[in-house]
């Protein structure tokens, strides 16, 4: 599975699921995430509720995201929790403490425990 | 393409959060026992002696820092620079240094209104204030970053001036003695840490900050204001009061200061000082270790049930949890009066973990030469080595410290038994806890 498939599946699980939209409907982001081995771009934008995610860079991000493109692509997948490789330093975040919870709140909520 | 962050903290949020953290209501108690072990007005050296020591251990922090930015902080740099297991021990001890310093503060809060406010019992302002932060907390409503700031800057600032008030209207300075640390200056500087305890815990915060430089500087601006302020503090408080035993029976340091600085306007200004300084220290306490305790629940190293999340996507039971260990803590605390055994610990604790920095910043720069860090220590290798020698000496030194000479050192009795439950739950029951968990497919928690 590449990052982008990941990412496609993730934005279909936030938007399939009504309590996600409803929980998500006051939170607009912009979360750019950064590959260090590939340096391939990708992008998270969660819009009032309604996420979507592409290649590339995205303007004024509020969030940033660094790690091996196989964490990534593991995290968003639902294979790993964001908080196994981000206890081990594996992975970086750059953004405001709120939106980095409400991430892995997300996680947890699509991809269970 | 503008490719920076959209919102990042100002060097200013740094020096607060840094200072804010530090300054809790104990520390008034802490100056009175410090200035019982130099044996009166000399406190404000060893309070000094000890900032400058901190100082090394705030260059240890802000290399690991800029090493590995990350809210995880010494969870991700022990985990890294020693192994897994001795971070997990290590994270156990320090974020219960935040339940001592919640009960700590709580013992103050209690004494100053009883003091302020006779008619109501202590014991029901200690729970009724926890539990309006407790609420607060549980209910999503949070204290804005900019209360804490002012809080901080107001409390170091209101020190600073009283003393100077109070020092400039007592007559014949010159009668005493300002530099005889007496024989027990080592017992005193050990203590003097805990005065400067929690200025590190500005560094989970490093993914808010864009410049990698803000932290540091924040953290070094705040232990000089911390210094200045403390330092003075003790000094008037030991100049007017010179018997720092009759003084430490009192209870209520800072309400003497503010009655000979300002009278009664004084005196009701520091109660409400040490109110606010109080709800604070629980509000970024509770806040700060229940998120923790959520991040070891989601790492499965504590059961599942700390990650369970109310409506508002708060970390409801470890919330609570902590808050119910907190007021358990305070009220053995306050009907005991061992509020030193708290002091000592703590002190003990933070001079262990600086100890543990000096060691991490050595070993990394062994198992990661090439990754990149934007601040370095100075005199590497000998100065981190030996600063982590003073530190564990210090640690020990506070944890030995009994609250009355001659009697039982409590602290040490306290801490060992932390640290063997620690291990034998990282060892016995996180093997069984990970072993258990299964990933569940579109399961949510929220309860």
């Amino acid at each position: 599975m590449t990052l982008l498939e990941a990412l496609e599946k993730f934005v279909s699980e936030c938007n399939q699921n009504q309590r996600l939209r409803e929980m998500n409907r006051d939170w607009t982001r912009r979360i750019q995430l950064e590959p260090e081995d590939t340096g391939d771009l990708h992008y998270l934008v969660s819009d009032a509720g309604l996420v979507s995610a592409g290649r590339g860079p995205v303007e004024n991000p509020d969030m940033l995201i660094q790690a091996k493109e196989a964490i990534l692509t593991a995290v968003f997948s639902g294979q790993m929790t964001p908080t196994e490789p981000y206890n081990a330093g594996e992975l970086l975040v750059k953004g405001h403490q709120d939106d980095i919870m409400r991430l892995d709140i997300l996680s947890l909520l699509i991809w269970g425990e | 393409m503008q490719t920076g962050l959209s919102r990042v903290l100002p060097l200013r949020t740094a020096v607060s959060t840094s200072a804010g953290l530090a300054s809790a209501a104990v520390n008034f108690l802490a100056a009175v026992e410090v200035a019982e072990y130099v044996g009166g007005q000399s406190a404000w050296l060893a309070i000094l002696i000890a900032g400058c020591l901190i100082v090394f251990a705030g260059a240890n922090f802000a290399e690991l820092n800029g090493f590995l930015p990350s809210a995880a902080a010494i969870r991700v740099w022990i985990r890294r620079g020693v192994n897994d297991q001795v971070s997990m021990v290590s994270s156990f001890i320090y974020v219960l240094t935040v339940v001592f310093v919640i009960a700590a503060d709580a013992f103050v809060l209690g004494r100053t209104f009883s003091r302020a406010v006779p008619g109501v019992p202590a014991l029901i302002w200690i729970a009724a204030l926890l539990g309006v932060v407790t609420w607060m907390n549980f209910r999503g409503i949070k204290v804005a970053g900019r209360v804490q700031d002012i809080n901080a800057f107001v409390l170091l600032g209101t020190l600073t001036v009283f003393s100077l008030i109070v020092l400039a209207r007592t007559p014949h300075l010159s009668r005493y003695h300002y530099w005889a640390l007496g024989p027990h200056w080592f017992d005193a500087v050990a203590l003097g840490i805990f005065i400067f305890a929690g200025f590190e815990w500005v560094t989970p915060l490093a993914e808010e900050f864009q410049d990698a430089r803000a932290i540091p500087q924040g953290m070094f601006i705040a232990l000089g204001c911390i210094a200045i302020a403390f330092g003075l503090f003790s000094l008037a408080l030991t100049v007017v009061y010179p018997h720092a035993a009759a003084l430490k029976s009192s209870l209520i340091p800072q309400l003497l200061v503010g009655m000979r600085a300002l009278g009664p306007m004084g005196f009701w200004w520091m109660t409400i000082m040490t109110l606010t300084t109080a709800m604070t220290t629980f509000n970024g306490g509770l806040l700060t270790a229940s998120r923790f305790l959520y991040a070891l629940a989601r790492e499965r190293i504590l059961p599942r049930w700390f990650a369970r999340l109310n409506g508002r996507l708060v970390p409801a039971n470890g919330l609570l949890a902590l808050a119910g260990v907190s007021l358990v803590l305070a009220v053995v605390v306050y009907l005991t009066g061992q509020y030193t055994v708290l002091i000592n610990a703590g002190a003990g604790v933070e001079s262990l973990m600086y100890a543990m920095s000096s060691w991490l910043v050595i070993s990394l720069r062994r198992r990661e030469p090439a990754r990149a860090r934007p601040f370095h220590v100075l005199g590497y290798p000998v100065v981190p080595a030996l600063m982590a020698l003073l530190f564990v000496g210090l640690g020990v030194e506070a944890l030995l410290t009994p609250a009355r000479a001659g009697g039982i050192p409590w602290a040490v009795i306290f801490f060992g038994i932390l640290f063997i439950a620690a291990v034998v739950y990282v060892r016995r029951v996180v093997p069984r806890i990970k072993a258990s968990s299964r990933r569940p497919s579109s399961v949510g928690s929220l309860s």
